[in-house]
């Protein structure tokens, strides 16, 4: 029956596989590298504020991370496909929680101890259930509680002065005195000590919560926002004293919306996260400093000499110590939240919450850490409380 | 009238979903373009594997454009027509995408193009009756349209809904026809509507094309049509959730839209009825978007039924060399997997891509955009986790039941884990489970 063009012939096969046939492009080596350069932000930042020991500080927790990561794999005989780049996170992350005047053994061990404690343990990568990172810092707190918590003997942190950024050293400060403190700009640009020190407005806040700064007749939150504090645009612009990555408000806050428009973090979480905390810190009373005075609830409606004081209370709240770096870069790791929004809203709502209750009324160090470390073991059941509805089942 | 809504859009229909990117800048702006028959066509005699026909025309023969080459065998099955004119070299068998190897006829163009005077040989007078004598058939839900409506007036349905919506990338051919051809659209959905007896028509049309909302929705004044324009977040353009976003109504997993009385067509059957019908001309071109990065002149065509996919790669040009080719949207649609297959009267686009999606699936890392993006609420990852563990259980299997197959999970995926096979590989299993059961 062939007359002319017979059956067709077949000349090239193509790929068959089950659909979709495209991608979105998102993967994971790209989620990471935007983590990565959110956090490099803030890590740009605190090496501007602290100098060469703060990179010092960074790479070796990074590259100690990296290497334990490798050296598991070589152990185990596998391969380290999108694990090693998440080491390097981690080792970034965990870098950014700790001072910067602490010897290379602490982010040297603390990476370590993430890696293999927080990570490979529980199966590597995807099986976790607490933020590898803040697994290694609590561990260092626990272990190093003398040179993580009191910094130098009388409990004052470090900064660069101006002038001296990048390149200064944070080894010798010049401890200010506070009630004369003017903010960081007032410092000399041409000062001979490269760096000052103080106390970390999260201890002021302690001290306060505790009563133990004295009332000045009257005003009870005078005496902390004048005498106490540092100025609060030095809370946003980071100089002050504290972890590399913790003090600069403004770069985390950039950083975070860097990773919301690339839509690897949601915004709720930083969103609730601060907001609960701001609640938190509003409502939750303070050890009054009056002798016999009790408790003074509702900070943020007090007002001293017709100024708004528990407003300012509250904000200081917001801008100091680990409360803004784990609400945009800490709290969000994918692996350790709970899937929908919803459930992060409410995880996130516990972080901040808890944050300023143990800040309040606890004696840990690192509420921020400990609070996200307890949310996430509470993943499970948030998760299984905001589950969807599945079409067609009914309500 | 410029009011809130035309400028935020209308409320998402359904949870989930996703707007995709549209890659529709060139198919969209260009008319339909005519390809003309000029090789070998070898056009399937049957439209699907169980729908029988018997030929009507001998190796040799010549026939016209729109002359019978096989005859209805069954009640479900429809007629099939030579696209142009020409002679009949033989009958074997050719690949196609969806059925495999079916049985063709070949036939050799003369180049005349010469077509049956209309008003001939058709037998039945009843308005589906004409659909199935003019061969009309339906990409989804796959069928002959004949059947597809029989079924949804035996379901005694009283909405119909036109569904233009086509949110997947790349696909044009819808809208151009909207574009192109409003008027005997609305005739043609009016027609429909009566033959089904419904009391609400809608035409579903993306909000996004605003000048055809409103073209349609001129075209539709004083007609018995709703013009309804939705958001175009994919899968918008799914049965199940255009009854969602339409009517409200929520169908039970496993179930069909006709379960809530609403029969769904896509715009394709409208405008192949309204060529049948309005013109009397036999369904023998397939309007298809033939787009993708390795297609040189992307665009609209008509289509004659029985063309290589060879040939009109050669056709619109290509590029480079083609990897992977996509018969329907690059979401749902099928692999070709081989060049030797034909476009068939269901095929509703052709996509050439120079690469496939290779990459090796890394552990989840319960991002939750999966469970975000889901149209129906489930939890592609845990479901996952479940099976590879083997502890899935009766009530998860159940909701299973509700996945429509629109891949996004898979789509968004950060770490390539394979979750709509493993859904559909889930659901294959209890079904196969169930069927042995009973």
């Amino acid at each position: 029956m062939s007359m002319g063009p017979g059956p067709l012939a077949l000349t090239e096969r193509w790929e068959v596989r089950a659909g979709p046939h495209r991608h979105a492009g998102s993967t994971h080596e790209g989620i990471l590298a935007s983590w990565i350069l959110a956090a490099g932000l803030a890590g740009l930042w605190g090496t501007t504020l602290f100098g060469p020991a703060a990179f010092k500080v960074l790479a070796v927790a990074i590259l100690s991370a990296a290497g334990t990561e490798l050296l598991v794999a070589f152990a185990r005989g596998g391969s380290v496909v999108g694990g090693l780049w998440h080491a390097c996170l981690t080792g970034l992350l965990l870098g950014l929680t700790l001072p910067a005047t602490v010897g290379w053994h602490i982010p040297a061990m603390g990476a370590a101890v993430a890696i293999i404690f927080g990570k490979v343990v529980f199966g590597g990568l995807g099986h976790y259930y607490w933020h590898p990172a803040l697994v290694g810092r609590v561990v260092m707190q626990l272990v190093f509680i003398n040179s993580l918590s009191l910094g130098s003997a009388n409990g004052t942190w470090p900064v660069l002065a101006p002038g001296h950024l990048w390149f200064g050293s944070v080894s010798s400060p010049r401890e200010v005195d506070m009630p004369a403190y003017g903010g960081w700009r007032t410092l000399s640009d041409h000062s001979p000590d490269e760096a000052v020190s103080m106390e970390r407005p999260v201890q002021a806040l302690r001290r306060f919560a505790e009563g133990r700064i004295p009332p000045d007749g009257e005003l009870r939150y005078e005496p902390l926002l004048r005498d106490a504090l540092p100025p609060w645009e030095d809370t946003i612009f980071g100089t002050v004293p504290g972890g590399i990555g913790e003090t600069c408000t403004l770069a985390l806050i950039v950083a975070g919306l860097f990773l919301i428009y690339r839509g690897y973090l949601r915004w709720e979480l930083p969103t609730m996260v601060i907001a609960a905390a701001a609640v938190a810190a509003a409502l939750l009373p303070v050890e009054s400093a009056v002798e016999g005075g009790g408790y003074d609830w509702f900070p943020i409606f007090a007002a001293e000499e017709g100024r708004a004081v528990g407003v300012a209370y509250v904000l200081y709240h917001l801008t100091s110590g680990e409360l803004m770096l784990g609400a945009f870069l800490l709290a969000g790791d994918t692996i350790a939240t709970p899937m929908r929004a919803g459930g992060q809203a409410i995880f996130a709502a516990g972080v901040g919450a808890l944050t300023i209750f143990m800040r309040l009324y606890g004696v840990m160090e690192c509420d921020c850490y400990w609070s996200i470390l307890i949310m996430n073991t509470l993943v499970g059941p948030i998760d299984r409380r905001v589950r969807r509805p599945v079409l067609g089942m009914g309500e | 009238m410029l009011s809130i809504r035309n400028i935020i859009g209308p409320r998402p229909g359904f949870e989930g979903g996703l707007f995709l990117p549209e890659y529709k800048s060139v198919t969209a702006r260009r008319p339909i373009e005519r390809l003309r028959a000029d090789g070998t066509l070898y056009v399937p005699l049957r439209v699907g594997l169980d729908l029988e026909t018997s030929p009507v025309v001998k190796p040799g023969a010549k026939v016209l454009g729109g002359q019978r080459l096989a005859t209805p065998a069954s009640a479900a099955s429809v007629a099939v027509h030579a696209p142009t004119s020409g002679a009949v070299l033989g009958i074997d068998r050719v690949w196609t995408a969806h059925d495999g190897f079916l049985p063709c006829a070949i036939l050799e163009p003369d180049g005349r193009d010469e077509r049956l005077p209309p008003g001939r040989l058709w037998m039945d007078e009843s308005f589906t009756g004409q659909l199935a004598d003019k061969g009309v058939v339906c990409p989804s839900p796959r069928g002959p349209a004949h059947w597809v409506l029989r079924q949804a007036a035996q379901a005694g349905v009283s909405t119909l809904i036109v569904n233009a919506m086509e949110t997947e990338p790349y696909l044009a051919a819808d809208l151009r026809t909207l574009v192109e051809e409003p008027g005997r659209l609305v005739d043609m959905t009016c027609e429909i509507a009566d033959s089904l007896g419904v009391e609400r028509v809608f035409i579903a049309v993306p909000f996004r094309h605003r000048r055809v909302v409103r073209r349609m929705e001129a075209e539709a004044v004083g007609r018995h049509v709703l013009v309804a324009s939705l958001a175009g977040r994919y899968p918008q353009c799914h049965p199940i959730m255009l009854v969602k976003a339409l009517l409200d109504l929520e169908v039970s997993p496993g179930g069909s839209v006709l379960d809530v009385g609403a029969a769904v067509i896509p715009l394709s059957v409208v405008r192949s009825a309204a060529e049948a019908v309005l013109d009397d001309r036999a369904a023998t071109h397939a309007v298809m978007t033939i787009a993708g990065d390795a297609v040189e002149r992307p665009g609209v065509y008509r289509v004659a039924v029985g063309t290589p996919v060879r040939r009109l790669a050669e056709r619109v040009g290509l590029t480079g060399t083609v990897a992977s080719v996509i018969s329907g949207g690059p979401l749902t649609g099928v692999s070709v997997g081989r060049d030797d297959a034909v476009v068939t009267a269901e095929t509703t686009a052709m996509l050439f891509f120079r690469r496939g999606i290779e990459s090796e699936p890394l552990a989840c890392i319960r991002c939750g955009w999966c469970v975000e993006d889901c149209p129906v609420g489930l939890d592609p990852a845990g479901l996952v986790q479940l099976e590879s563990e083997g502890s899935i259980e009766a009530e998860q299997v159940s909701h299973l039941r509700a996945c429509i197959d629109c891949g996004l999970c898979s789509y968004v995926c950060p770490t390539s884990l394979p979750l709509a096979a493993t859904i559909r590989r889930i659901r294959a299993r209890h079904e196969r489970g169930q069927e042995s059961a009973s």
